[in-house]
Parts: structure tokens; sequence; C-alpha cells
């Protein structure tokens, strides 16, 4: 969805690469959230059974998405809520700007929802001529910088400190008192406050949907979802169809798995159930809510091998570990969503052609695996877009070529002992004194690091040329 | 031990090892050996595939799988000195053959008597090396297939532990990828040279005179990593030092 | 074919074969909730007063214990005057608030945008979690618990219950649910800014829990 998705990921990349500041900022967030993390699961000796549970939990419901999606339409519709379905990113859109416009809206406030970003909304609201306040702090810094989110959790990090004073400065009036987190969070409080107060409708994400009361489910630690749902007069809720579950003790569950794995917290400080609008009577609320179900690709992934992935429940963990994103940051991946997650969902959402790097920039070390609180094997699903681009032909020539040789080889032991025999004592040649500094054909390896030659012959040569089991010849 | 309880063990060299650094799959025998093992090195090895399947070419890695299988399935037991290859044979063969009704259950059944030689050594053998010697100080770092495809962790340590003289430094962040890879590291050379960069830092701040792993790949990562640097800190697969080698050249110097 | 009808069959044609029947489908989610004492953390004291009251405490809040709902006026005199606040604040517009003798103070009903202080009562606690529970209502309106800097709140040691399933287990159908739940869980904070913690976002900064041991 983002612009950025034009631009190759290796050019985005070796930007990121080369921008210290956003290092920096990478480093401090990531870096407090994995150590926060593993305090939190240090604290929780359930986490492993809670873990299996919350998976079974989302496999439950995707299991048996139809049943729910019409169990929470029923509840929803009871509770005075009207729901709405999108299949793509262009119906949902069309479908809120409607809603804008019937109900006169000037202004709306938004609380943060990655499933807004994933949709274009902000971009949409935009083009529709309706001003848009972010209300989420990160989301406000965002939106004073015009850029997207690079992080589902903490979509400002690669913005320093620093960086957030000197865009605060140039925007708020009057200015934040310097530049320490503690007066930029007060100025936005004060600006914004005005906004939330005066916005015709409110829109926000979910992150559960409850089928046995038709509520919605939404996290929040500054309080901004309350204020951007209560004072308008319509409330509108985004949200992916995955987000189901069958009741709020369920909702309960993966909470507990979500807050930790996102923050380090147990609980997040508001977490809210929203069932339909005001009700006679009450003292505060909207007069109107809808929710929109959107699709966008997710009743496709039931069918196939990325089915797994329905499961996430966007708590970020699997970035904040990911030694790639830690290096180049949420920009880089040219989609809505970074890191693990982001390189499986990209391709489903922009086409895998448009997005091909994202499977393979990635060292398949397993630890997004080890860290997602839903059990999702990422690099599995990472490889299974490699088959899909490796049958496709994505591939290059030279690539295709290169491994077809080495399978013919490798297929061919007695022509591979010859070949690697020639390979390595050309090598040797190369690294008399043990290392070798350059390699033409290796010049990504040896660009950056040296190589250690080979130490003789190979294993096989010496092996066979003993023609005995023991050998003496160790060191 | 008689000849009966010895298990007959094939030595599956990887590729790297044969081309590279033969002294790991000779330091593979003498210890398999030592542990009461009768080990063969079955000619129709080449590799494990890993080059096709990380790249998505799965019909290619199905064939050298099936090759591999047919080599190894007349064995007690196939060992690896490389976590990652172990972990190929162990988890990819079986996934990758799952619905081929002939070579699916062979590809499982040699998954099960595959291990990595570490974890075989400790698991399986319940071998501890005796008479080791060596001065110095060593950290470790725990290469990521074995540490999270097989659950590697406290084998090589209990291994080392039996090496007198031998100081084990703490490694902050020992569990974090290299930045290796296999085929991430030349296609996308800058990520994965800045990742090695950190853990080049990591390693420096030791303060050990050694760098410790069990997979050739991620040392000859951060070997060339920290050797671009001046770096005076020595790599060895731990195997090597296992089977006395640690007084030899260490990677990348000059045997 | 609507957007409903078609997401709902490309799903149902996804999920393949015959569908479960509503019954079974129940029976799992029931089975999906066993033995909850497996997959939550124990409270971290022996009774849910205390658990309550360390997790609260551990969050940030600060907590008051009196013996009566009368006590209430002059609990919040000391907190406001504790914290140098001025003695005119938004009160809820419980039935509980209106009959007690504020004295000194002077409650108010509406609440500003920018309100220093407010009293609002809460319908359960979490001892779990620390957290506290707000319903929307007549007499609760949701921006007092939001729109202040210092929320103080009411609650009634006999309504704290002790994990997160038994809050959830009070809402079932949307009969028993309020338009706006809210489980409060600290006071409102932000870590946007270089994941370094700050109070007091958008919502209150300080959070002051009042508990009354009345039963
Ligand atoms: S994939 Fe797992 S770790 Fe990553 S965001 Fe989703 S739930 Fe969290």
């Amino acid at each position: 969805m983002n612009a950025t998705t034009r631009t190759g990921f290796k050019a985005r990349s070796d930007a990121a690469l080369a921008n210290p500041t956003l290092k920096t900022a990478i480093d401090r967030t990531t870096g407090t959230a994995e150590r926060k993390r593993a305090a939190a699961l240090a604290g929780f000796a359930e986490y492993e059974a809670a873990r299996s549970r919350g998976s079974a939990i989302k496999d439950h419901v995707i299991a048996n998405l139809d049943h729910y999606l019409e169990m929470f339409e029923r509840n929803a519709t009871a509770s005075g809520a009207k729901v709405h379905w999108a299949a793509t990113e262009s119906e949902a859109c069309d479908i809120v700007i409607r809603l804008c416009r019937e109900a006169g809206a000037k202004r709306v406030t938004r609380s943060k929802s990655m499933l807004g970003e994933e949709i274009g909304l902000p971009d949409a609201l935009g083009s529709a001529g309706i001003e848009r306040v972010e209300t989420d702090l990160a989301e406000h810094i965002i939106q004073l910088a015009g850029e997207h989110p690079s992080h589902i959790i903490w979509p400002a990090m690669h913005r320093t400190r620093e960086q957030v004073a000197e865009l605060f400065n140039a925007d708020h009036k009057p200015p934040p008192a310097d530049d320490e987190a503690a007066s930029m969070v007060q100025s936005a409080r004060h600006v914004l406050r005005g906004k939330f107060l005066s916005a015709d409708v409110g829109i926000s994400g979910a992150n559960f949907l409850i089928a046995d009361t038709g509520a919605t489910c939404t996290v929040t630690n500054e309080g901004n979802a309350e204020l951007t749902t209560t004072p308008p007069r319509v409330h509108i809720v985004t949200a992916g169809i995955e987000k189901l579950v069958p009741s709020t003790s369920h909702a309960m569950a993966l909470l507990r798995l979500l807050v930790r794995s996102a923050t380090g917290g147990e609980l997040t400080q508001y977490t809210t159930f929203h069932c339909g609008p005001k009700r006679p009577g009450d003292a505060d609320g909207p007069e109107k809510m809808h929710i929109v179900l959107v699709d966008n690709g997710r009743s496709e992934m039931i069918a196939n091998e990325f089915r797994d992935m329905l499961r996430c429940i966007r708590c970020g963990a699997c970035m904040n570990h990911c030694v790639v994103y830690r290096q180049i940051g949420g920009h880089a991946y040219g989609g809505t969503y970074p890191g693990p997650m982001g390189a499986v969902l990209t391709p489903v959402l922009d086409g895998l052609a448009q997005s091909r790097d994202l499977p393979f920039a990635c060292t398949m070390n397993g630890r997004c695996a080890e860290v997602c609180p839903v059990e999702i094997p990422l690099p599995t699903l990472l490889r299974a877009w490699r088959g899909r681009s490796w049958r496709a032909g994505l591939e290059g020539p030279r690539m295709r070529a290169g491994l077809a040789a080495w399978a013919g080889l490798a297929r061919r032991p007695g022509l591979y002992r010859m070949a690697s025999g020639i390979g390595v004592r050309a090598l040797r040649l190369l690294g008399r004194s043990g290392w070798i500094g350059s390699l033409p054909f290796a010049g990504g390896w040896t660009r950056h690091r040296d190589l250690p030659g080979p130490t003789g012959g190979t294993f096989m040569e010496r092996y066979t040329a003993r023609g005995a089991r023991r050998p003496e010849d160790r060191r | 031990m008689t000849r009966a309880t010895r298990p007959r063990v094939g030595l599956f060299v990887t590729c790297l090892v044969d081309a590279m650094r033969p002294e790991i799959g000779f330091a593979a025998i003498r210890l398999l050996e030592d542990a009461g093992c009768d080990v063969e090195v079955p000619t129709r090895q080449t590799c494990c595939g890993q080059p096709a399947y990380n790249s998505g070419d799965d019909a290619s890695t199905a064939a050298v799988a099936r090759q591999v299988i047919a080599a190894f399935e007349p064995f007690d037991h196939l060992i690896v000195p490389s976590g990652s290859c172990a972990g190929t044979i162990r988890h990819g063969y079986p996934a990758l053959l799952a619905s081929d009704a002939d070579w699916g259950p062979r590809a499982a059944r040699l998954a099960e008597k595959t291990h990595e030689i570490m974890s075989y050594l400790v698991d399986i053998r319940d071998y501890t090396p005796g008479g080791l010697r060596l001065e110095g100080s060593a950290t470790y770092h725990d290469s990521c297939a074995g540490l999270r495809e097989l659950g590697i962790h406290d084998q090589p340590r209990r291994l080392l532990a039996a090496v007198d003289g031998l100081e084990m430094r703490p490694l902050d962040g020992e569990n974090v990828c290299c930045g290796f890879g296999g085929m991430f590291c030349v296609k996308y050379p800058a990520i994965s040279d800045a990742i090695v960069g950190e853990k080049a830092d990591t390693v420096e701040r030791s303060g050990a005179d050694m760098l410790l792993a069990g997979d050739l790949g991620c040392l000859m990562n951060m070997a060339g990593k920290l050797n671009r640097r001046g770096s005076k800190v020595r790599c060895f697969h731990t195997i090597e030092i296992l089977a006395g080698g640690g007084n030899g050249p260490a990677i990348g110097e000059k045997p | 074919m609507s957007a409903r009808d078609s997401i709902l069959s490309a799903i149902r044609t996804g999920l393949g074969g015959s569908r479960n029947d509503p019954a079974a489908i129940a029976a799992e989610a029931a089975d999906l909730l066993a033995a909850p004492e497996t997959i939550r953390p124990p409270l971290v004291a022996a009774t849910l007063v205390d658990a309550f009251c360390e997790k609260s405490e551990a969050l940030g809040a600060t907590v008051d214990r009196i013996g009566s709902i009368d006590e209430v006026p002059a609990s919040v005199g000391r907190y406001l005057e504790g914290q140098g606040l001025s003695a005119e604040i938004a009160v809820e517009s419980a039935a509980l608030f209106r009959d007690l003798d504020w004295g000194d103070l002077r409650p108010r009903l509406a609440v500003a945008p920018d309100a220093p202080a407010a009293v609002g009562l809460a319908r359960h606690g979490i001892a779990e979690s620390g957290s506290l529970v707000i319903h929307s209502g007549k007499e609760t309106r949701i921006l007092l618990a939001f729109l202040p800097l210092h929320h103080i709140v009411v609650l009634r040691a006999a309504s704290i219950v002790s994990h997160l399933e038994d809050y959830a287990a009070l809402l079932v159908g949307h009969e028993t649910s309020p338009r706006n739940a809210v489980l409060i869980t600290g006071p409102s904070g932000t870590t946007d800014i270089e994941g370094s913690y700050v109070r007091g976002a958008h919502g209150p900064g300080f959070v002051h829990v009042i508990l009354v041991f009345d039963a």
C-alpha cells in the first residue's frame, strides 16, 4: 500500500543501513522491548501452556470463521451497531468515506489501527477532503512527518527524541518546553485535546471481535481510543475478519499473550470493549456505531500455505527480535507490515512480484517463531514464499543457472568430487596466506569480510587417499 | 564394548567441511570412535541440499534428499558436524517428501536417527572427553539451526567443561543470529555485514581468546569479519577443540 | 453477489467439506477455556484485596483504604490536599455520591477537558492485574475517566474479582454488555518516544483508588 513499494528493497535497505540515527532509534526501542518482554515472561510460568492454548483458540476460530462472523454480525446488530463487509481495501475505504459523508463529517479522529494503514485509510480520507487527526502519539508524530508507520506497536520508532522535538517545535503552538520525552508528551496532550472533543467521527481498529457479545475490543496505553470513540456522533471500527474470538474470556486468554509479547506489560492501560452505540439514557457515547469487516486477502489464506499467519495477533515481538529488522527498520520492507510477519503478509497484500525480496532477506534463524506468542512458524511460511517465487520463475537467470549447475553436481557424487577438488585447489591458490581478501564471484562476501581459504585437499580426497577410517593427520 | 553394541554410524561430512576445513570431519571421526562408534563415511554424499532448499527449489532439494536417504539409511545413525544440515535432514526432508508414499516414510525414519554430533555425543552416547588440556579462554555462539531446530544448548557447554585450563566467557547475545544465513549473506551482503559486525563487537567484548560454535558456515562468517577488523580472536569448530586440535591453526590461519 | 456473501463463500470454500454444527463448535470453544489456572498467573498475594493492591501500586496507582462510603469525601479531600489540587472536582453522578456530605469540597457533575481531578466509581477490581473496571451507563460518563489528570476511583473491596475470566464471565451476550466497558490498568502512559515510559499521555497521569471495606 505504501508508496515506497515502488523503489527497490535493496535501495531502501542500503539507505537505512547508511543512517546511523535510524539505527540508534531502532536499538533504543527494540532493545527496551526485548528486555521488558523477557522480564514479563520470566514472571509468567504458565506462558508455554498459555501460548499453545492461545494458538488453539485462534486455530479454532479460523476453522469456524464463517460461523463466528455470522454470530458476531448477529450480536453486533442486536446491540445497535451496523455491520459492513468489504472484500478489498478499496471497498473498505469507500464504505468508511461514505459513512463519514453521511455523518456530514469535517473532522475525524483516528486511534491507531494497522488495518487502517493496510487499507490506505489515511490517504483515502485526505483525498475525500476530510480532516484526519491521528490521536495516538506515535501516529501524531508520523502524521506531522508525512510518513507511514515503521513498526506495528511503535509506529514512530524510527525517529529519535531529537527528531520528534523538531516536528513538535514546528507544529505545536506553543512548542514543547524542551526535548525531553515528558515535555513532548505534555505538548501533544494539550494540542490534541481540543480536537478530540470537536470531531464528528471517531475511527478505531480492533484487537479482537467478540462473537458472543458483538463487541469490539481495543487496547491502548494512552487513553486516546476512548477519547476518539466517545465524543463524536459516529464511531467507525475497521477490523480484519481474522480478529474474531468466541467470547470475552477467550479474548482475555489472548490478551495475556499479546500484551506481554508486545510491551512486556501484563495488561495494557486501557482494554476496552465497545458494544453498539449510546444506549437510551447513557451519559455519553456516539449515536451510531459502524463496524467494517475487511477481508483483503484473508479468506484466500485459509486454503493456502499461509493459513497459520491468520493466527497473528500483531504483537510485534517477531520484529523486535529480528536481526534484519533491527538493522534496516520498518520502512525498508516497503509494505504496511514490516519484519518477519510483514515479510509473510506483504506478498499477500501487494503481490509477490512487488515484494519478492522480503522472503529472501531473512537468515532463517527462527528467533521470530521462537518468540511468537501464537506459534506461527514464520520461517516455514517465508520458505513457502521462496518456493512460490521459484516456481513462478521470479528468480533471475543467473541464479537459476547457478543452482541448476549446482544441482547437477550435487546429484552426481563422482562428478561432485572432481569439481570440488578443482574448486578447492583454485581457492587455495588465492588463499596462500590462509585468508582470501577478495574473490571475484563472491564479492558480496569479500567486500565486508575475509574468506578463510581451504586448509588442504577436500575431506573426501584425504579420507579416501588414506584408505582408512582412522586418519593420523589430525592436528 | 562388544562389537554388537557398537553403533554403526554414517558421517555426513557436509559440503563446507569437505571443501574448506576437513579437520572438522576428522575430529568428528575421532570423537565418535572414542565414544564407542564404528564410523563410516559413505561416498555417495555431497551436500544436504540447502542451497536449493533455501532458494525455494524444492524439486532439486528433494532429489538431493533422496540421495542422502539412500546412502544413509543402512546406518544406525547419521551424524553431522552441523546443526544446520542436521536440521534440514531432520525437519526439511520429511516435510518435503511428506506426500511421497515411498520416500516420505523413509525420510521420516532417517530423520529420527539423524543427530548433530555434539548432541549425539552427550544425549545418546553420554560421552565425556578425557585428558584434554588447553590454556586460554573461549566464548560460545549458539548457531541458530542447532539451537532452535534441534535444541542444542547445554551439550557443547557440557563437553567443553571437560577441557582443563579452558575458561569459558559469556557471550552477550549468544543466541542471536550471526547474519550468515547461507545464500542470505551473498544476496544481501550489506545487511549481513551489519549483523555480523554487531556479532564481532560482542565477541570482542567477551574478552575471550577463542570463539567456538557448531556450524562452519557461521564460523567462517564471524571469523572472516573478525579477521577483516584485525581482531586476534581465533575461531574453531567446537569439536576441533574436543578432539585436541586447539593448538593447531584456527579458521583462516595458515596451515 | 454482495461482499458479505462473497467473503463468506470464499471462507467456506477455503475451509472445505461440511461445516461443524454450532453445538459442536460451542463445546470446542468451551474446552479451550478449561483449566484456566494452567494458562494464567496465580495471584500475587493470598487475598483478592492484597493481590489487587499490590498490583495497582506496582503500576503506579495509589490506594487509600476506608471503612465506609461515608468516608469517601474525607479521603478525596486528603488526596487533593496531598497533591495540592483545588477543592473543585468533577464527580460521577452516581446516586451513591449524591447523598454524601462533601463538606468543603465542591463537587460538580460536569468534567472540563482539562479537569485537574475527577471522582468516579468502579464496578469491579481485578486482582490478577490490578485493573479497575468501569461501565458506561446513565450515571457513568466515560469521559470522566479520561479527561482529568487525576482519576480518583472508588472501589468496593467486595467487588474485586480474581482473574480476567471472572470478569469476562459477566459479559455474555450483548444484553449484559454495556456500550463501553473499560479495564483501566494503571495511569495512562506512552512509550512512543524511544520506548521510554511517560505518564499521562492523553488519559490521567495519576490513578488513586479509594478502597471501601463496607461489606
Ligand atoms: S507473527 Fe507472531 S510475533 Fe509476529 S506480530 Fe504476529 S503474533 Fe506477534
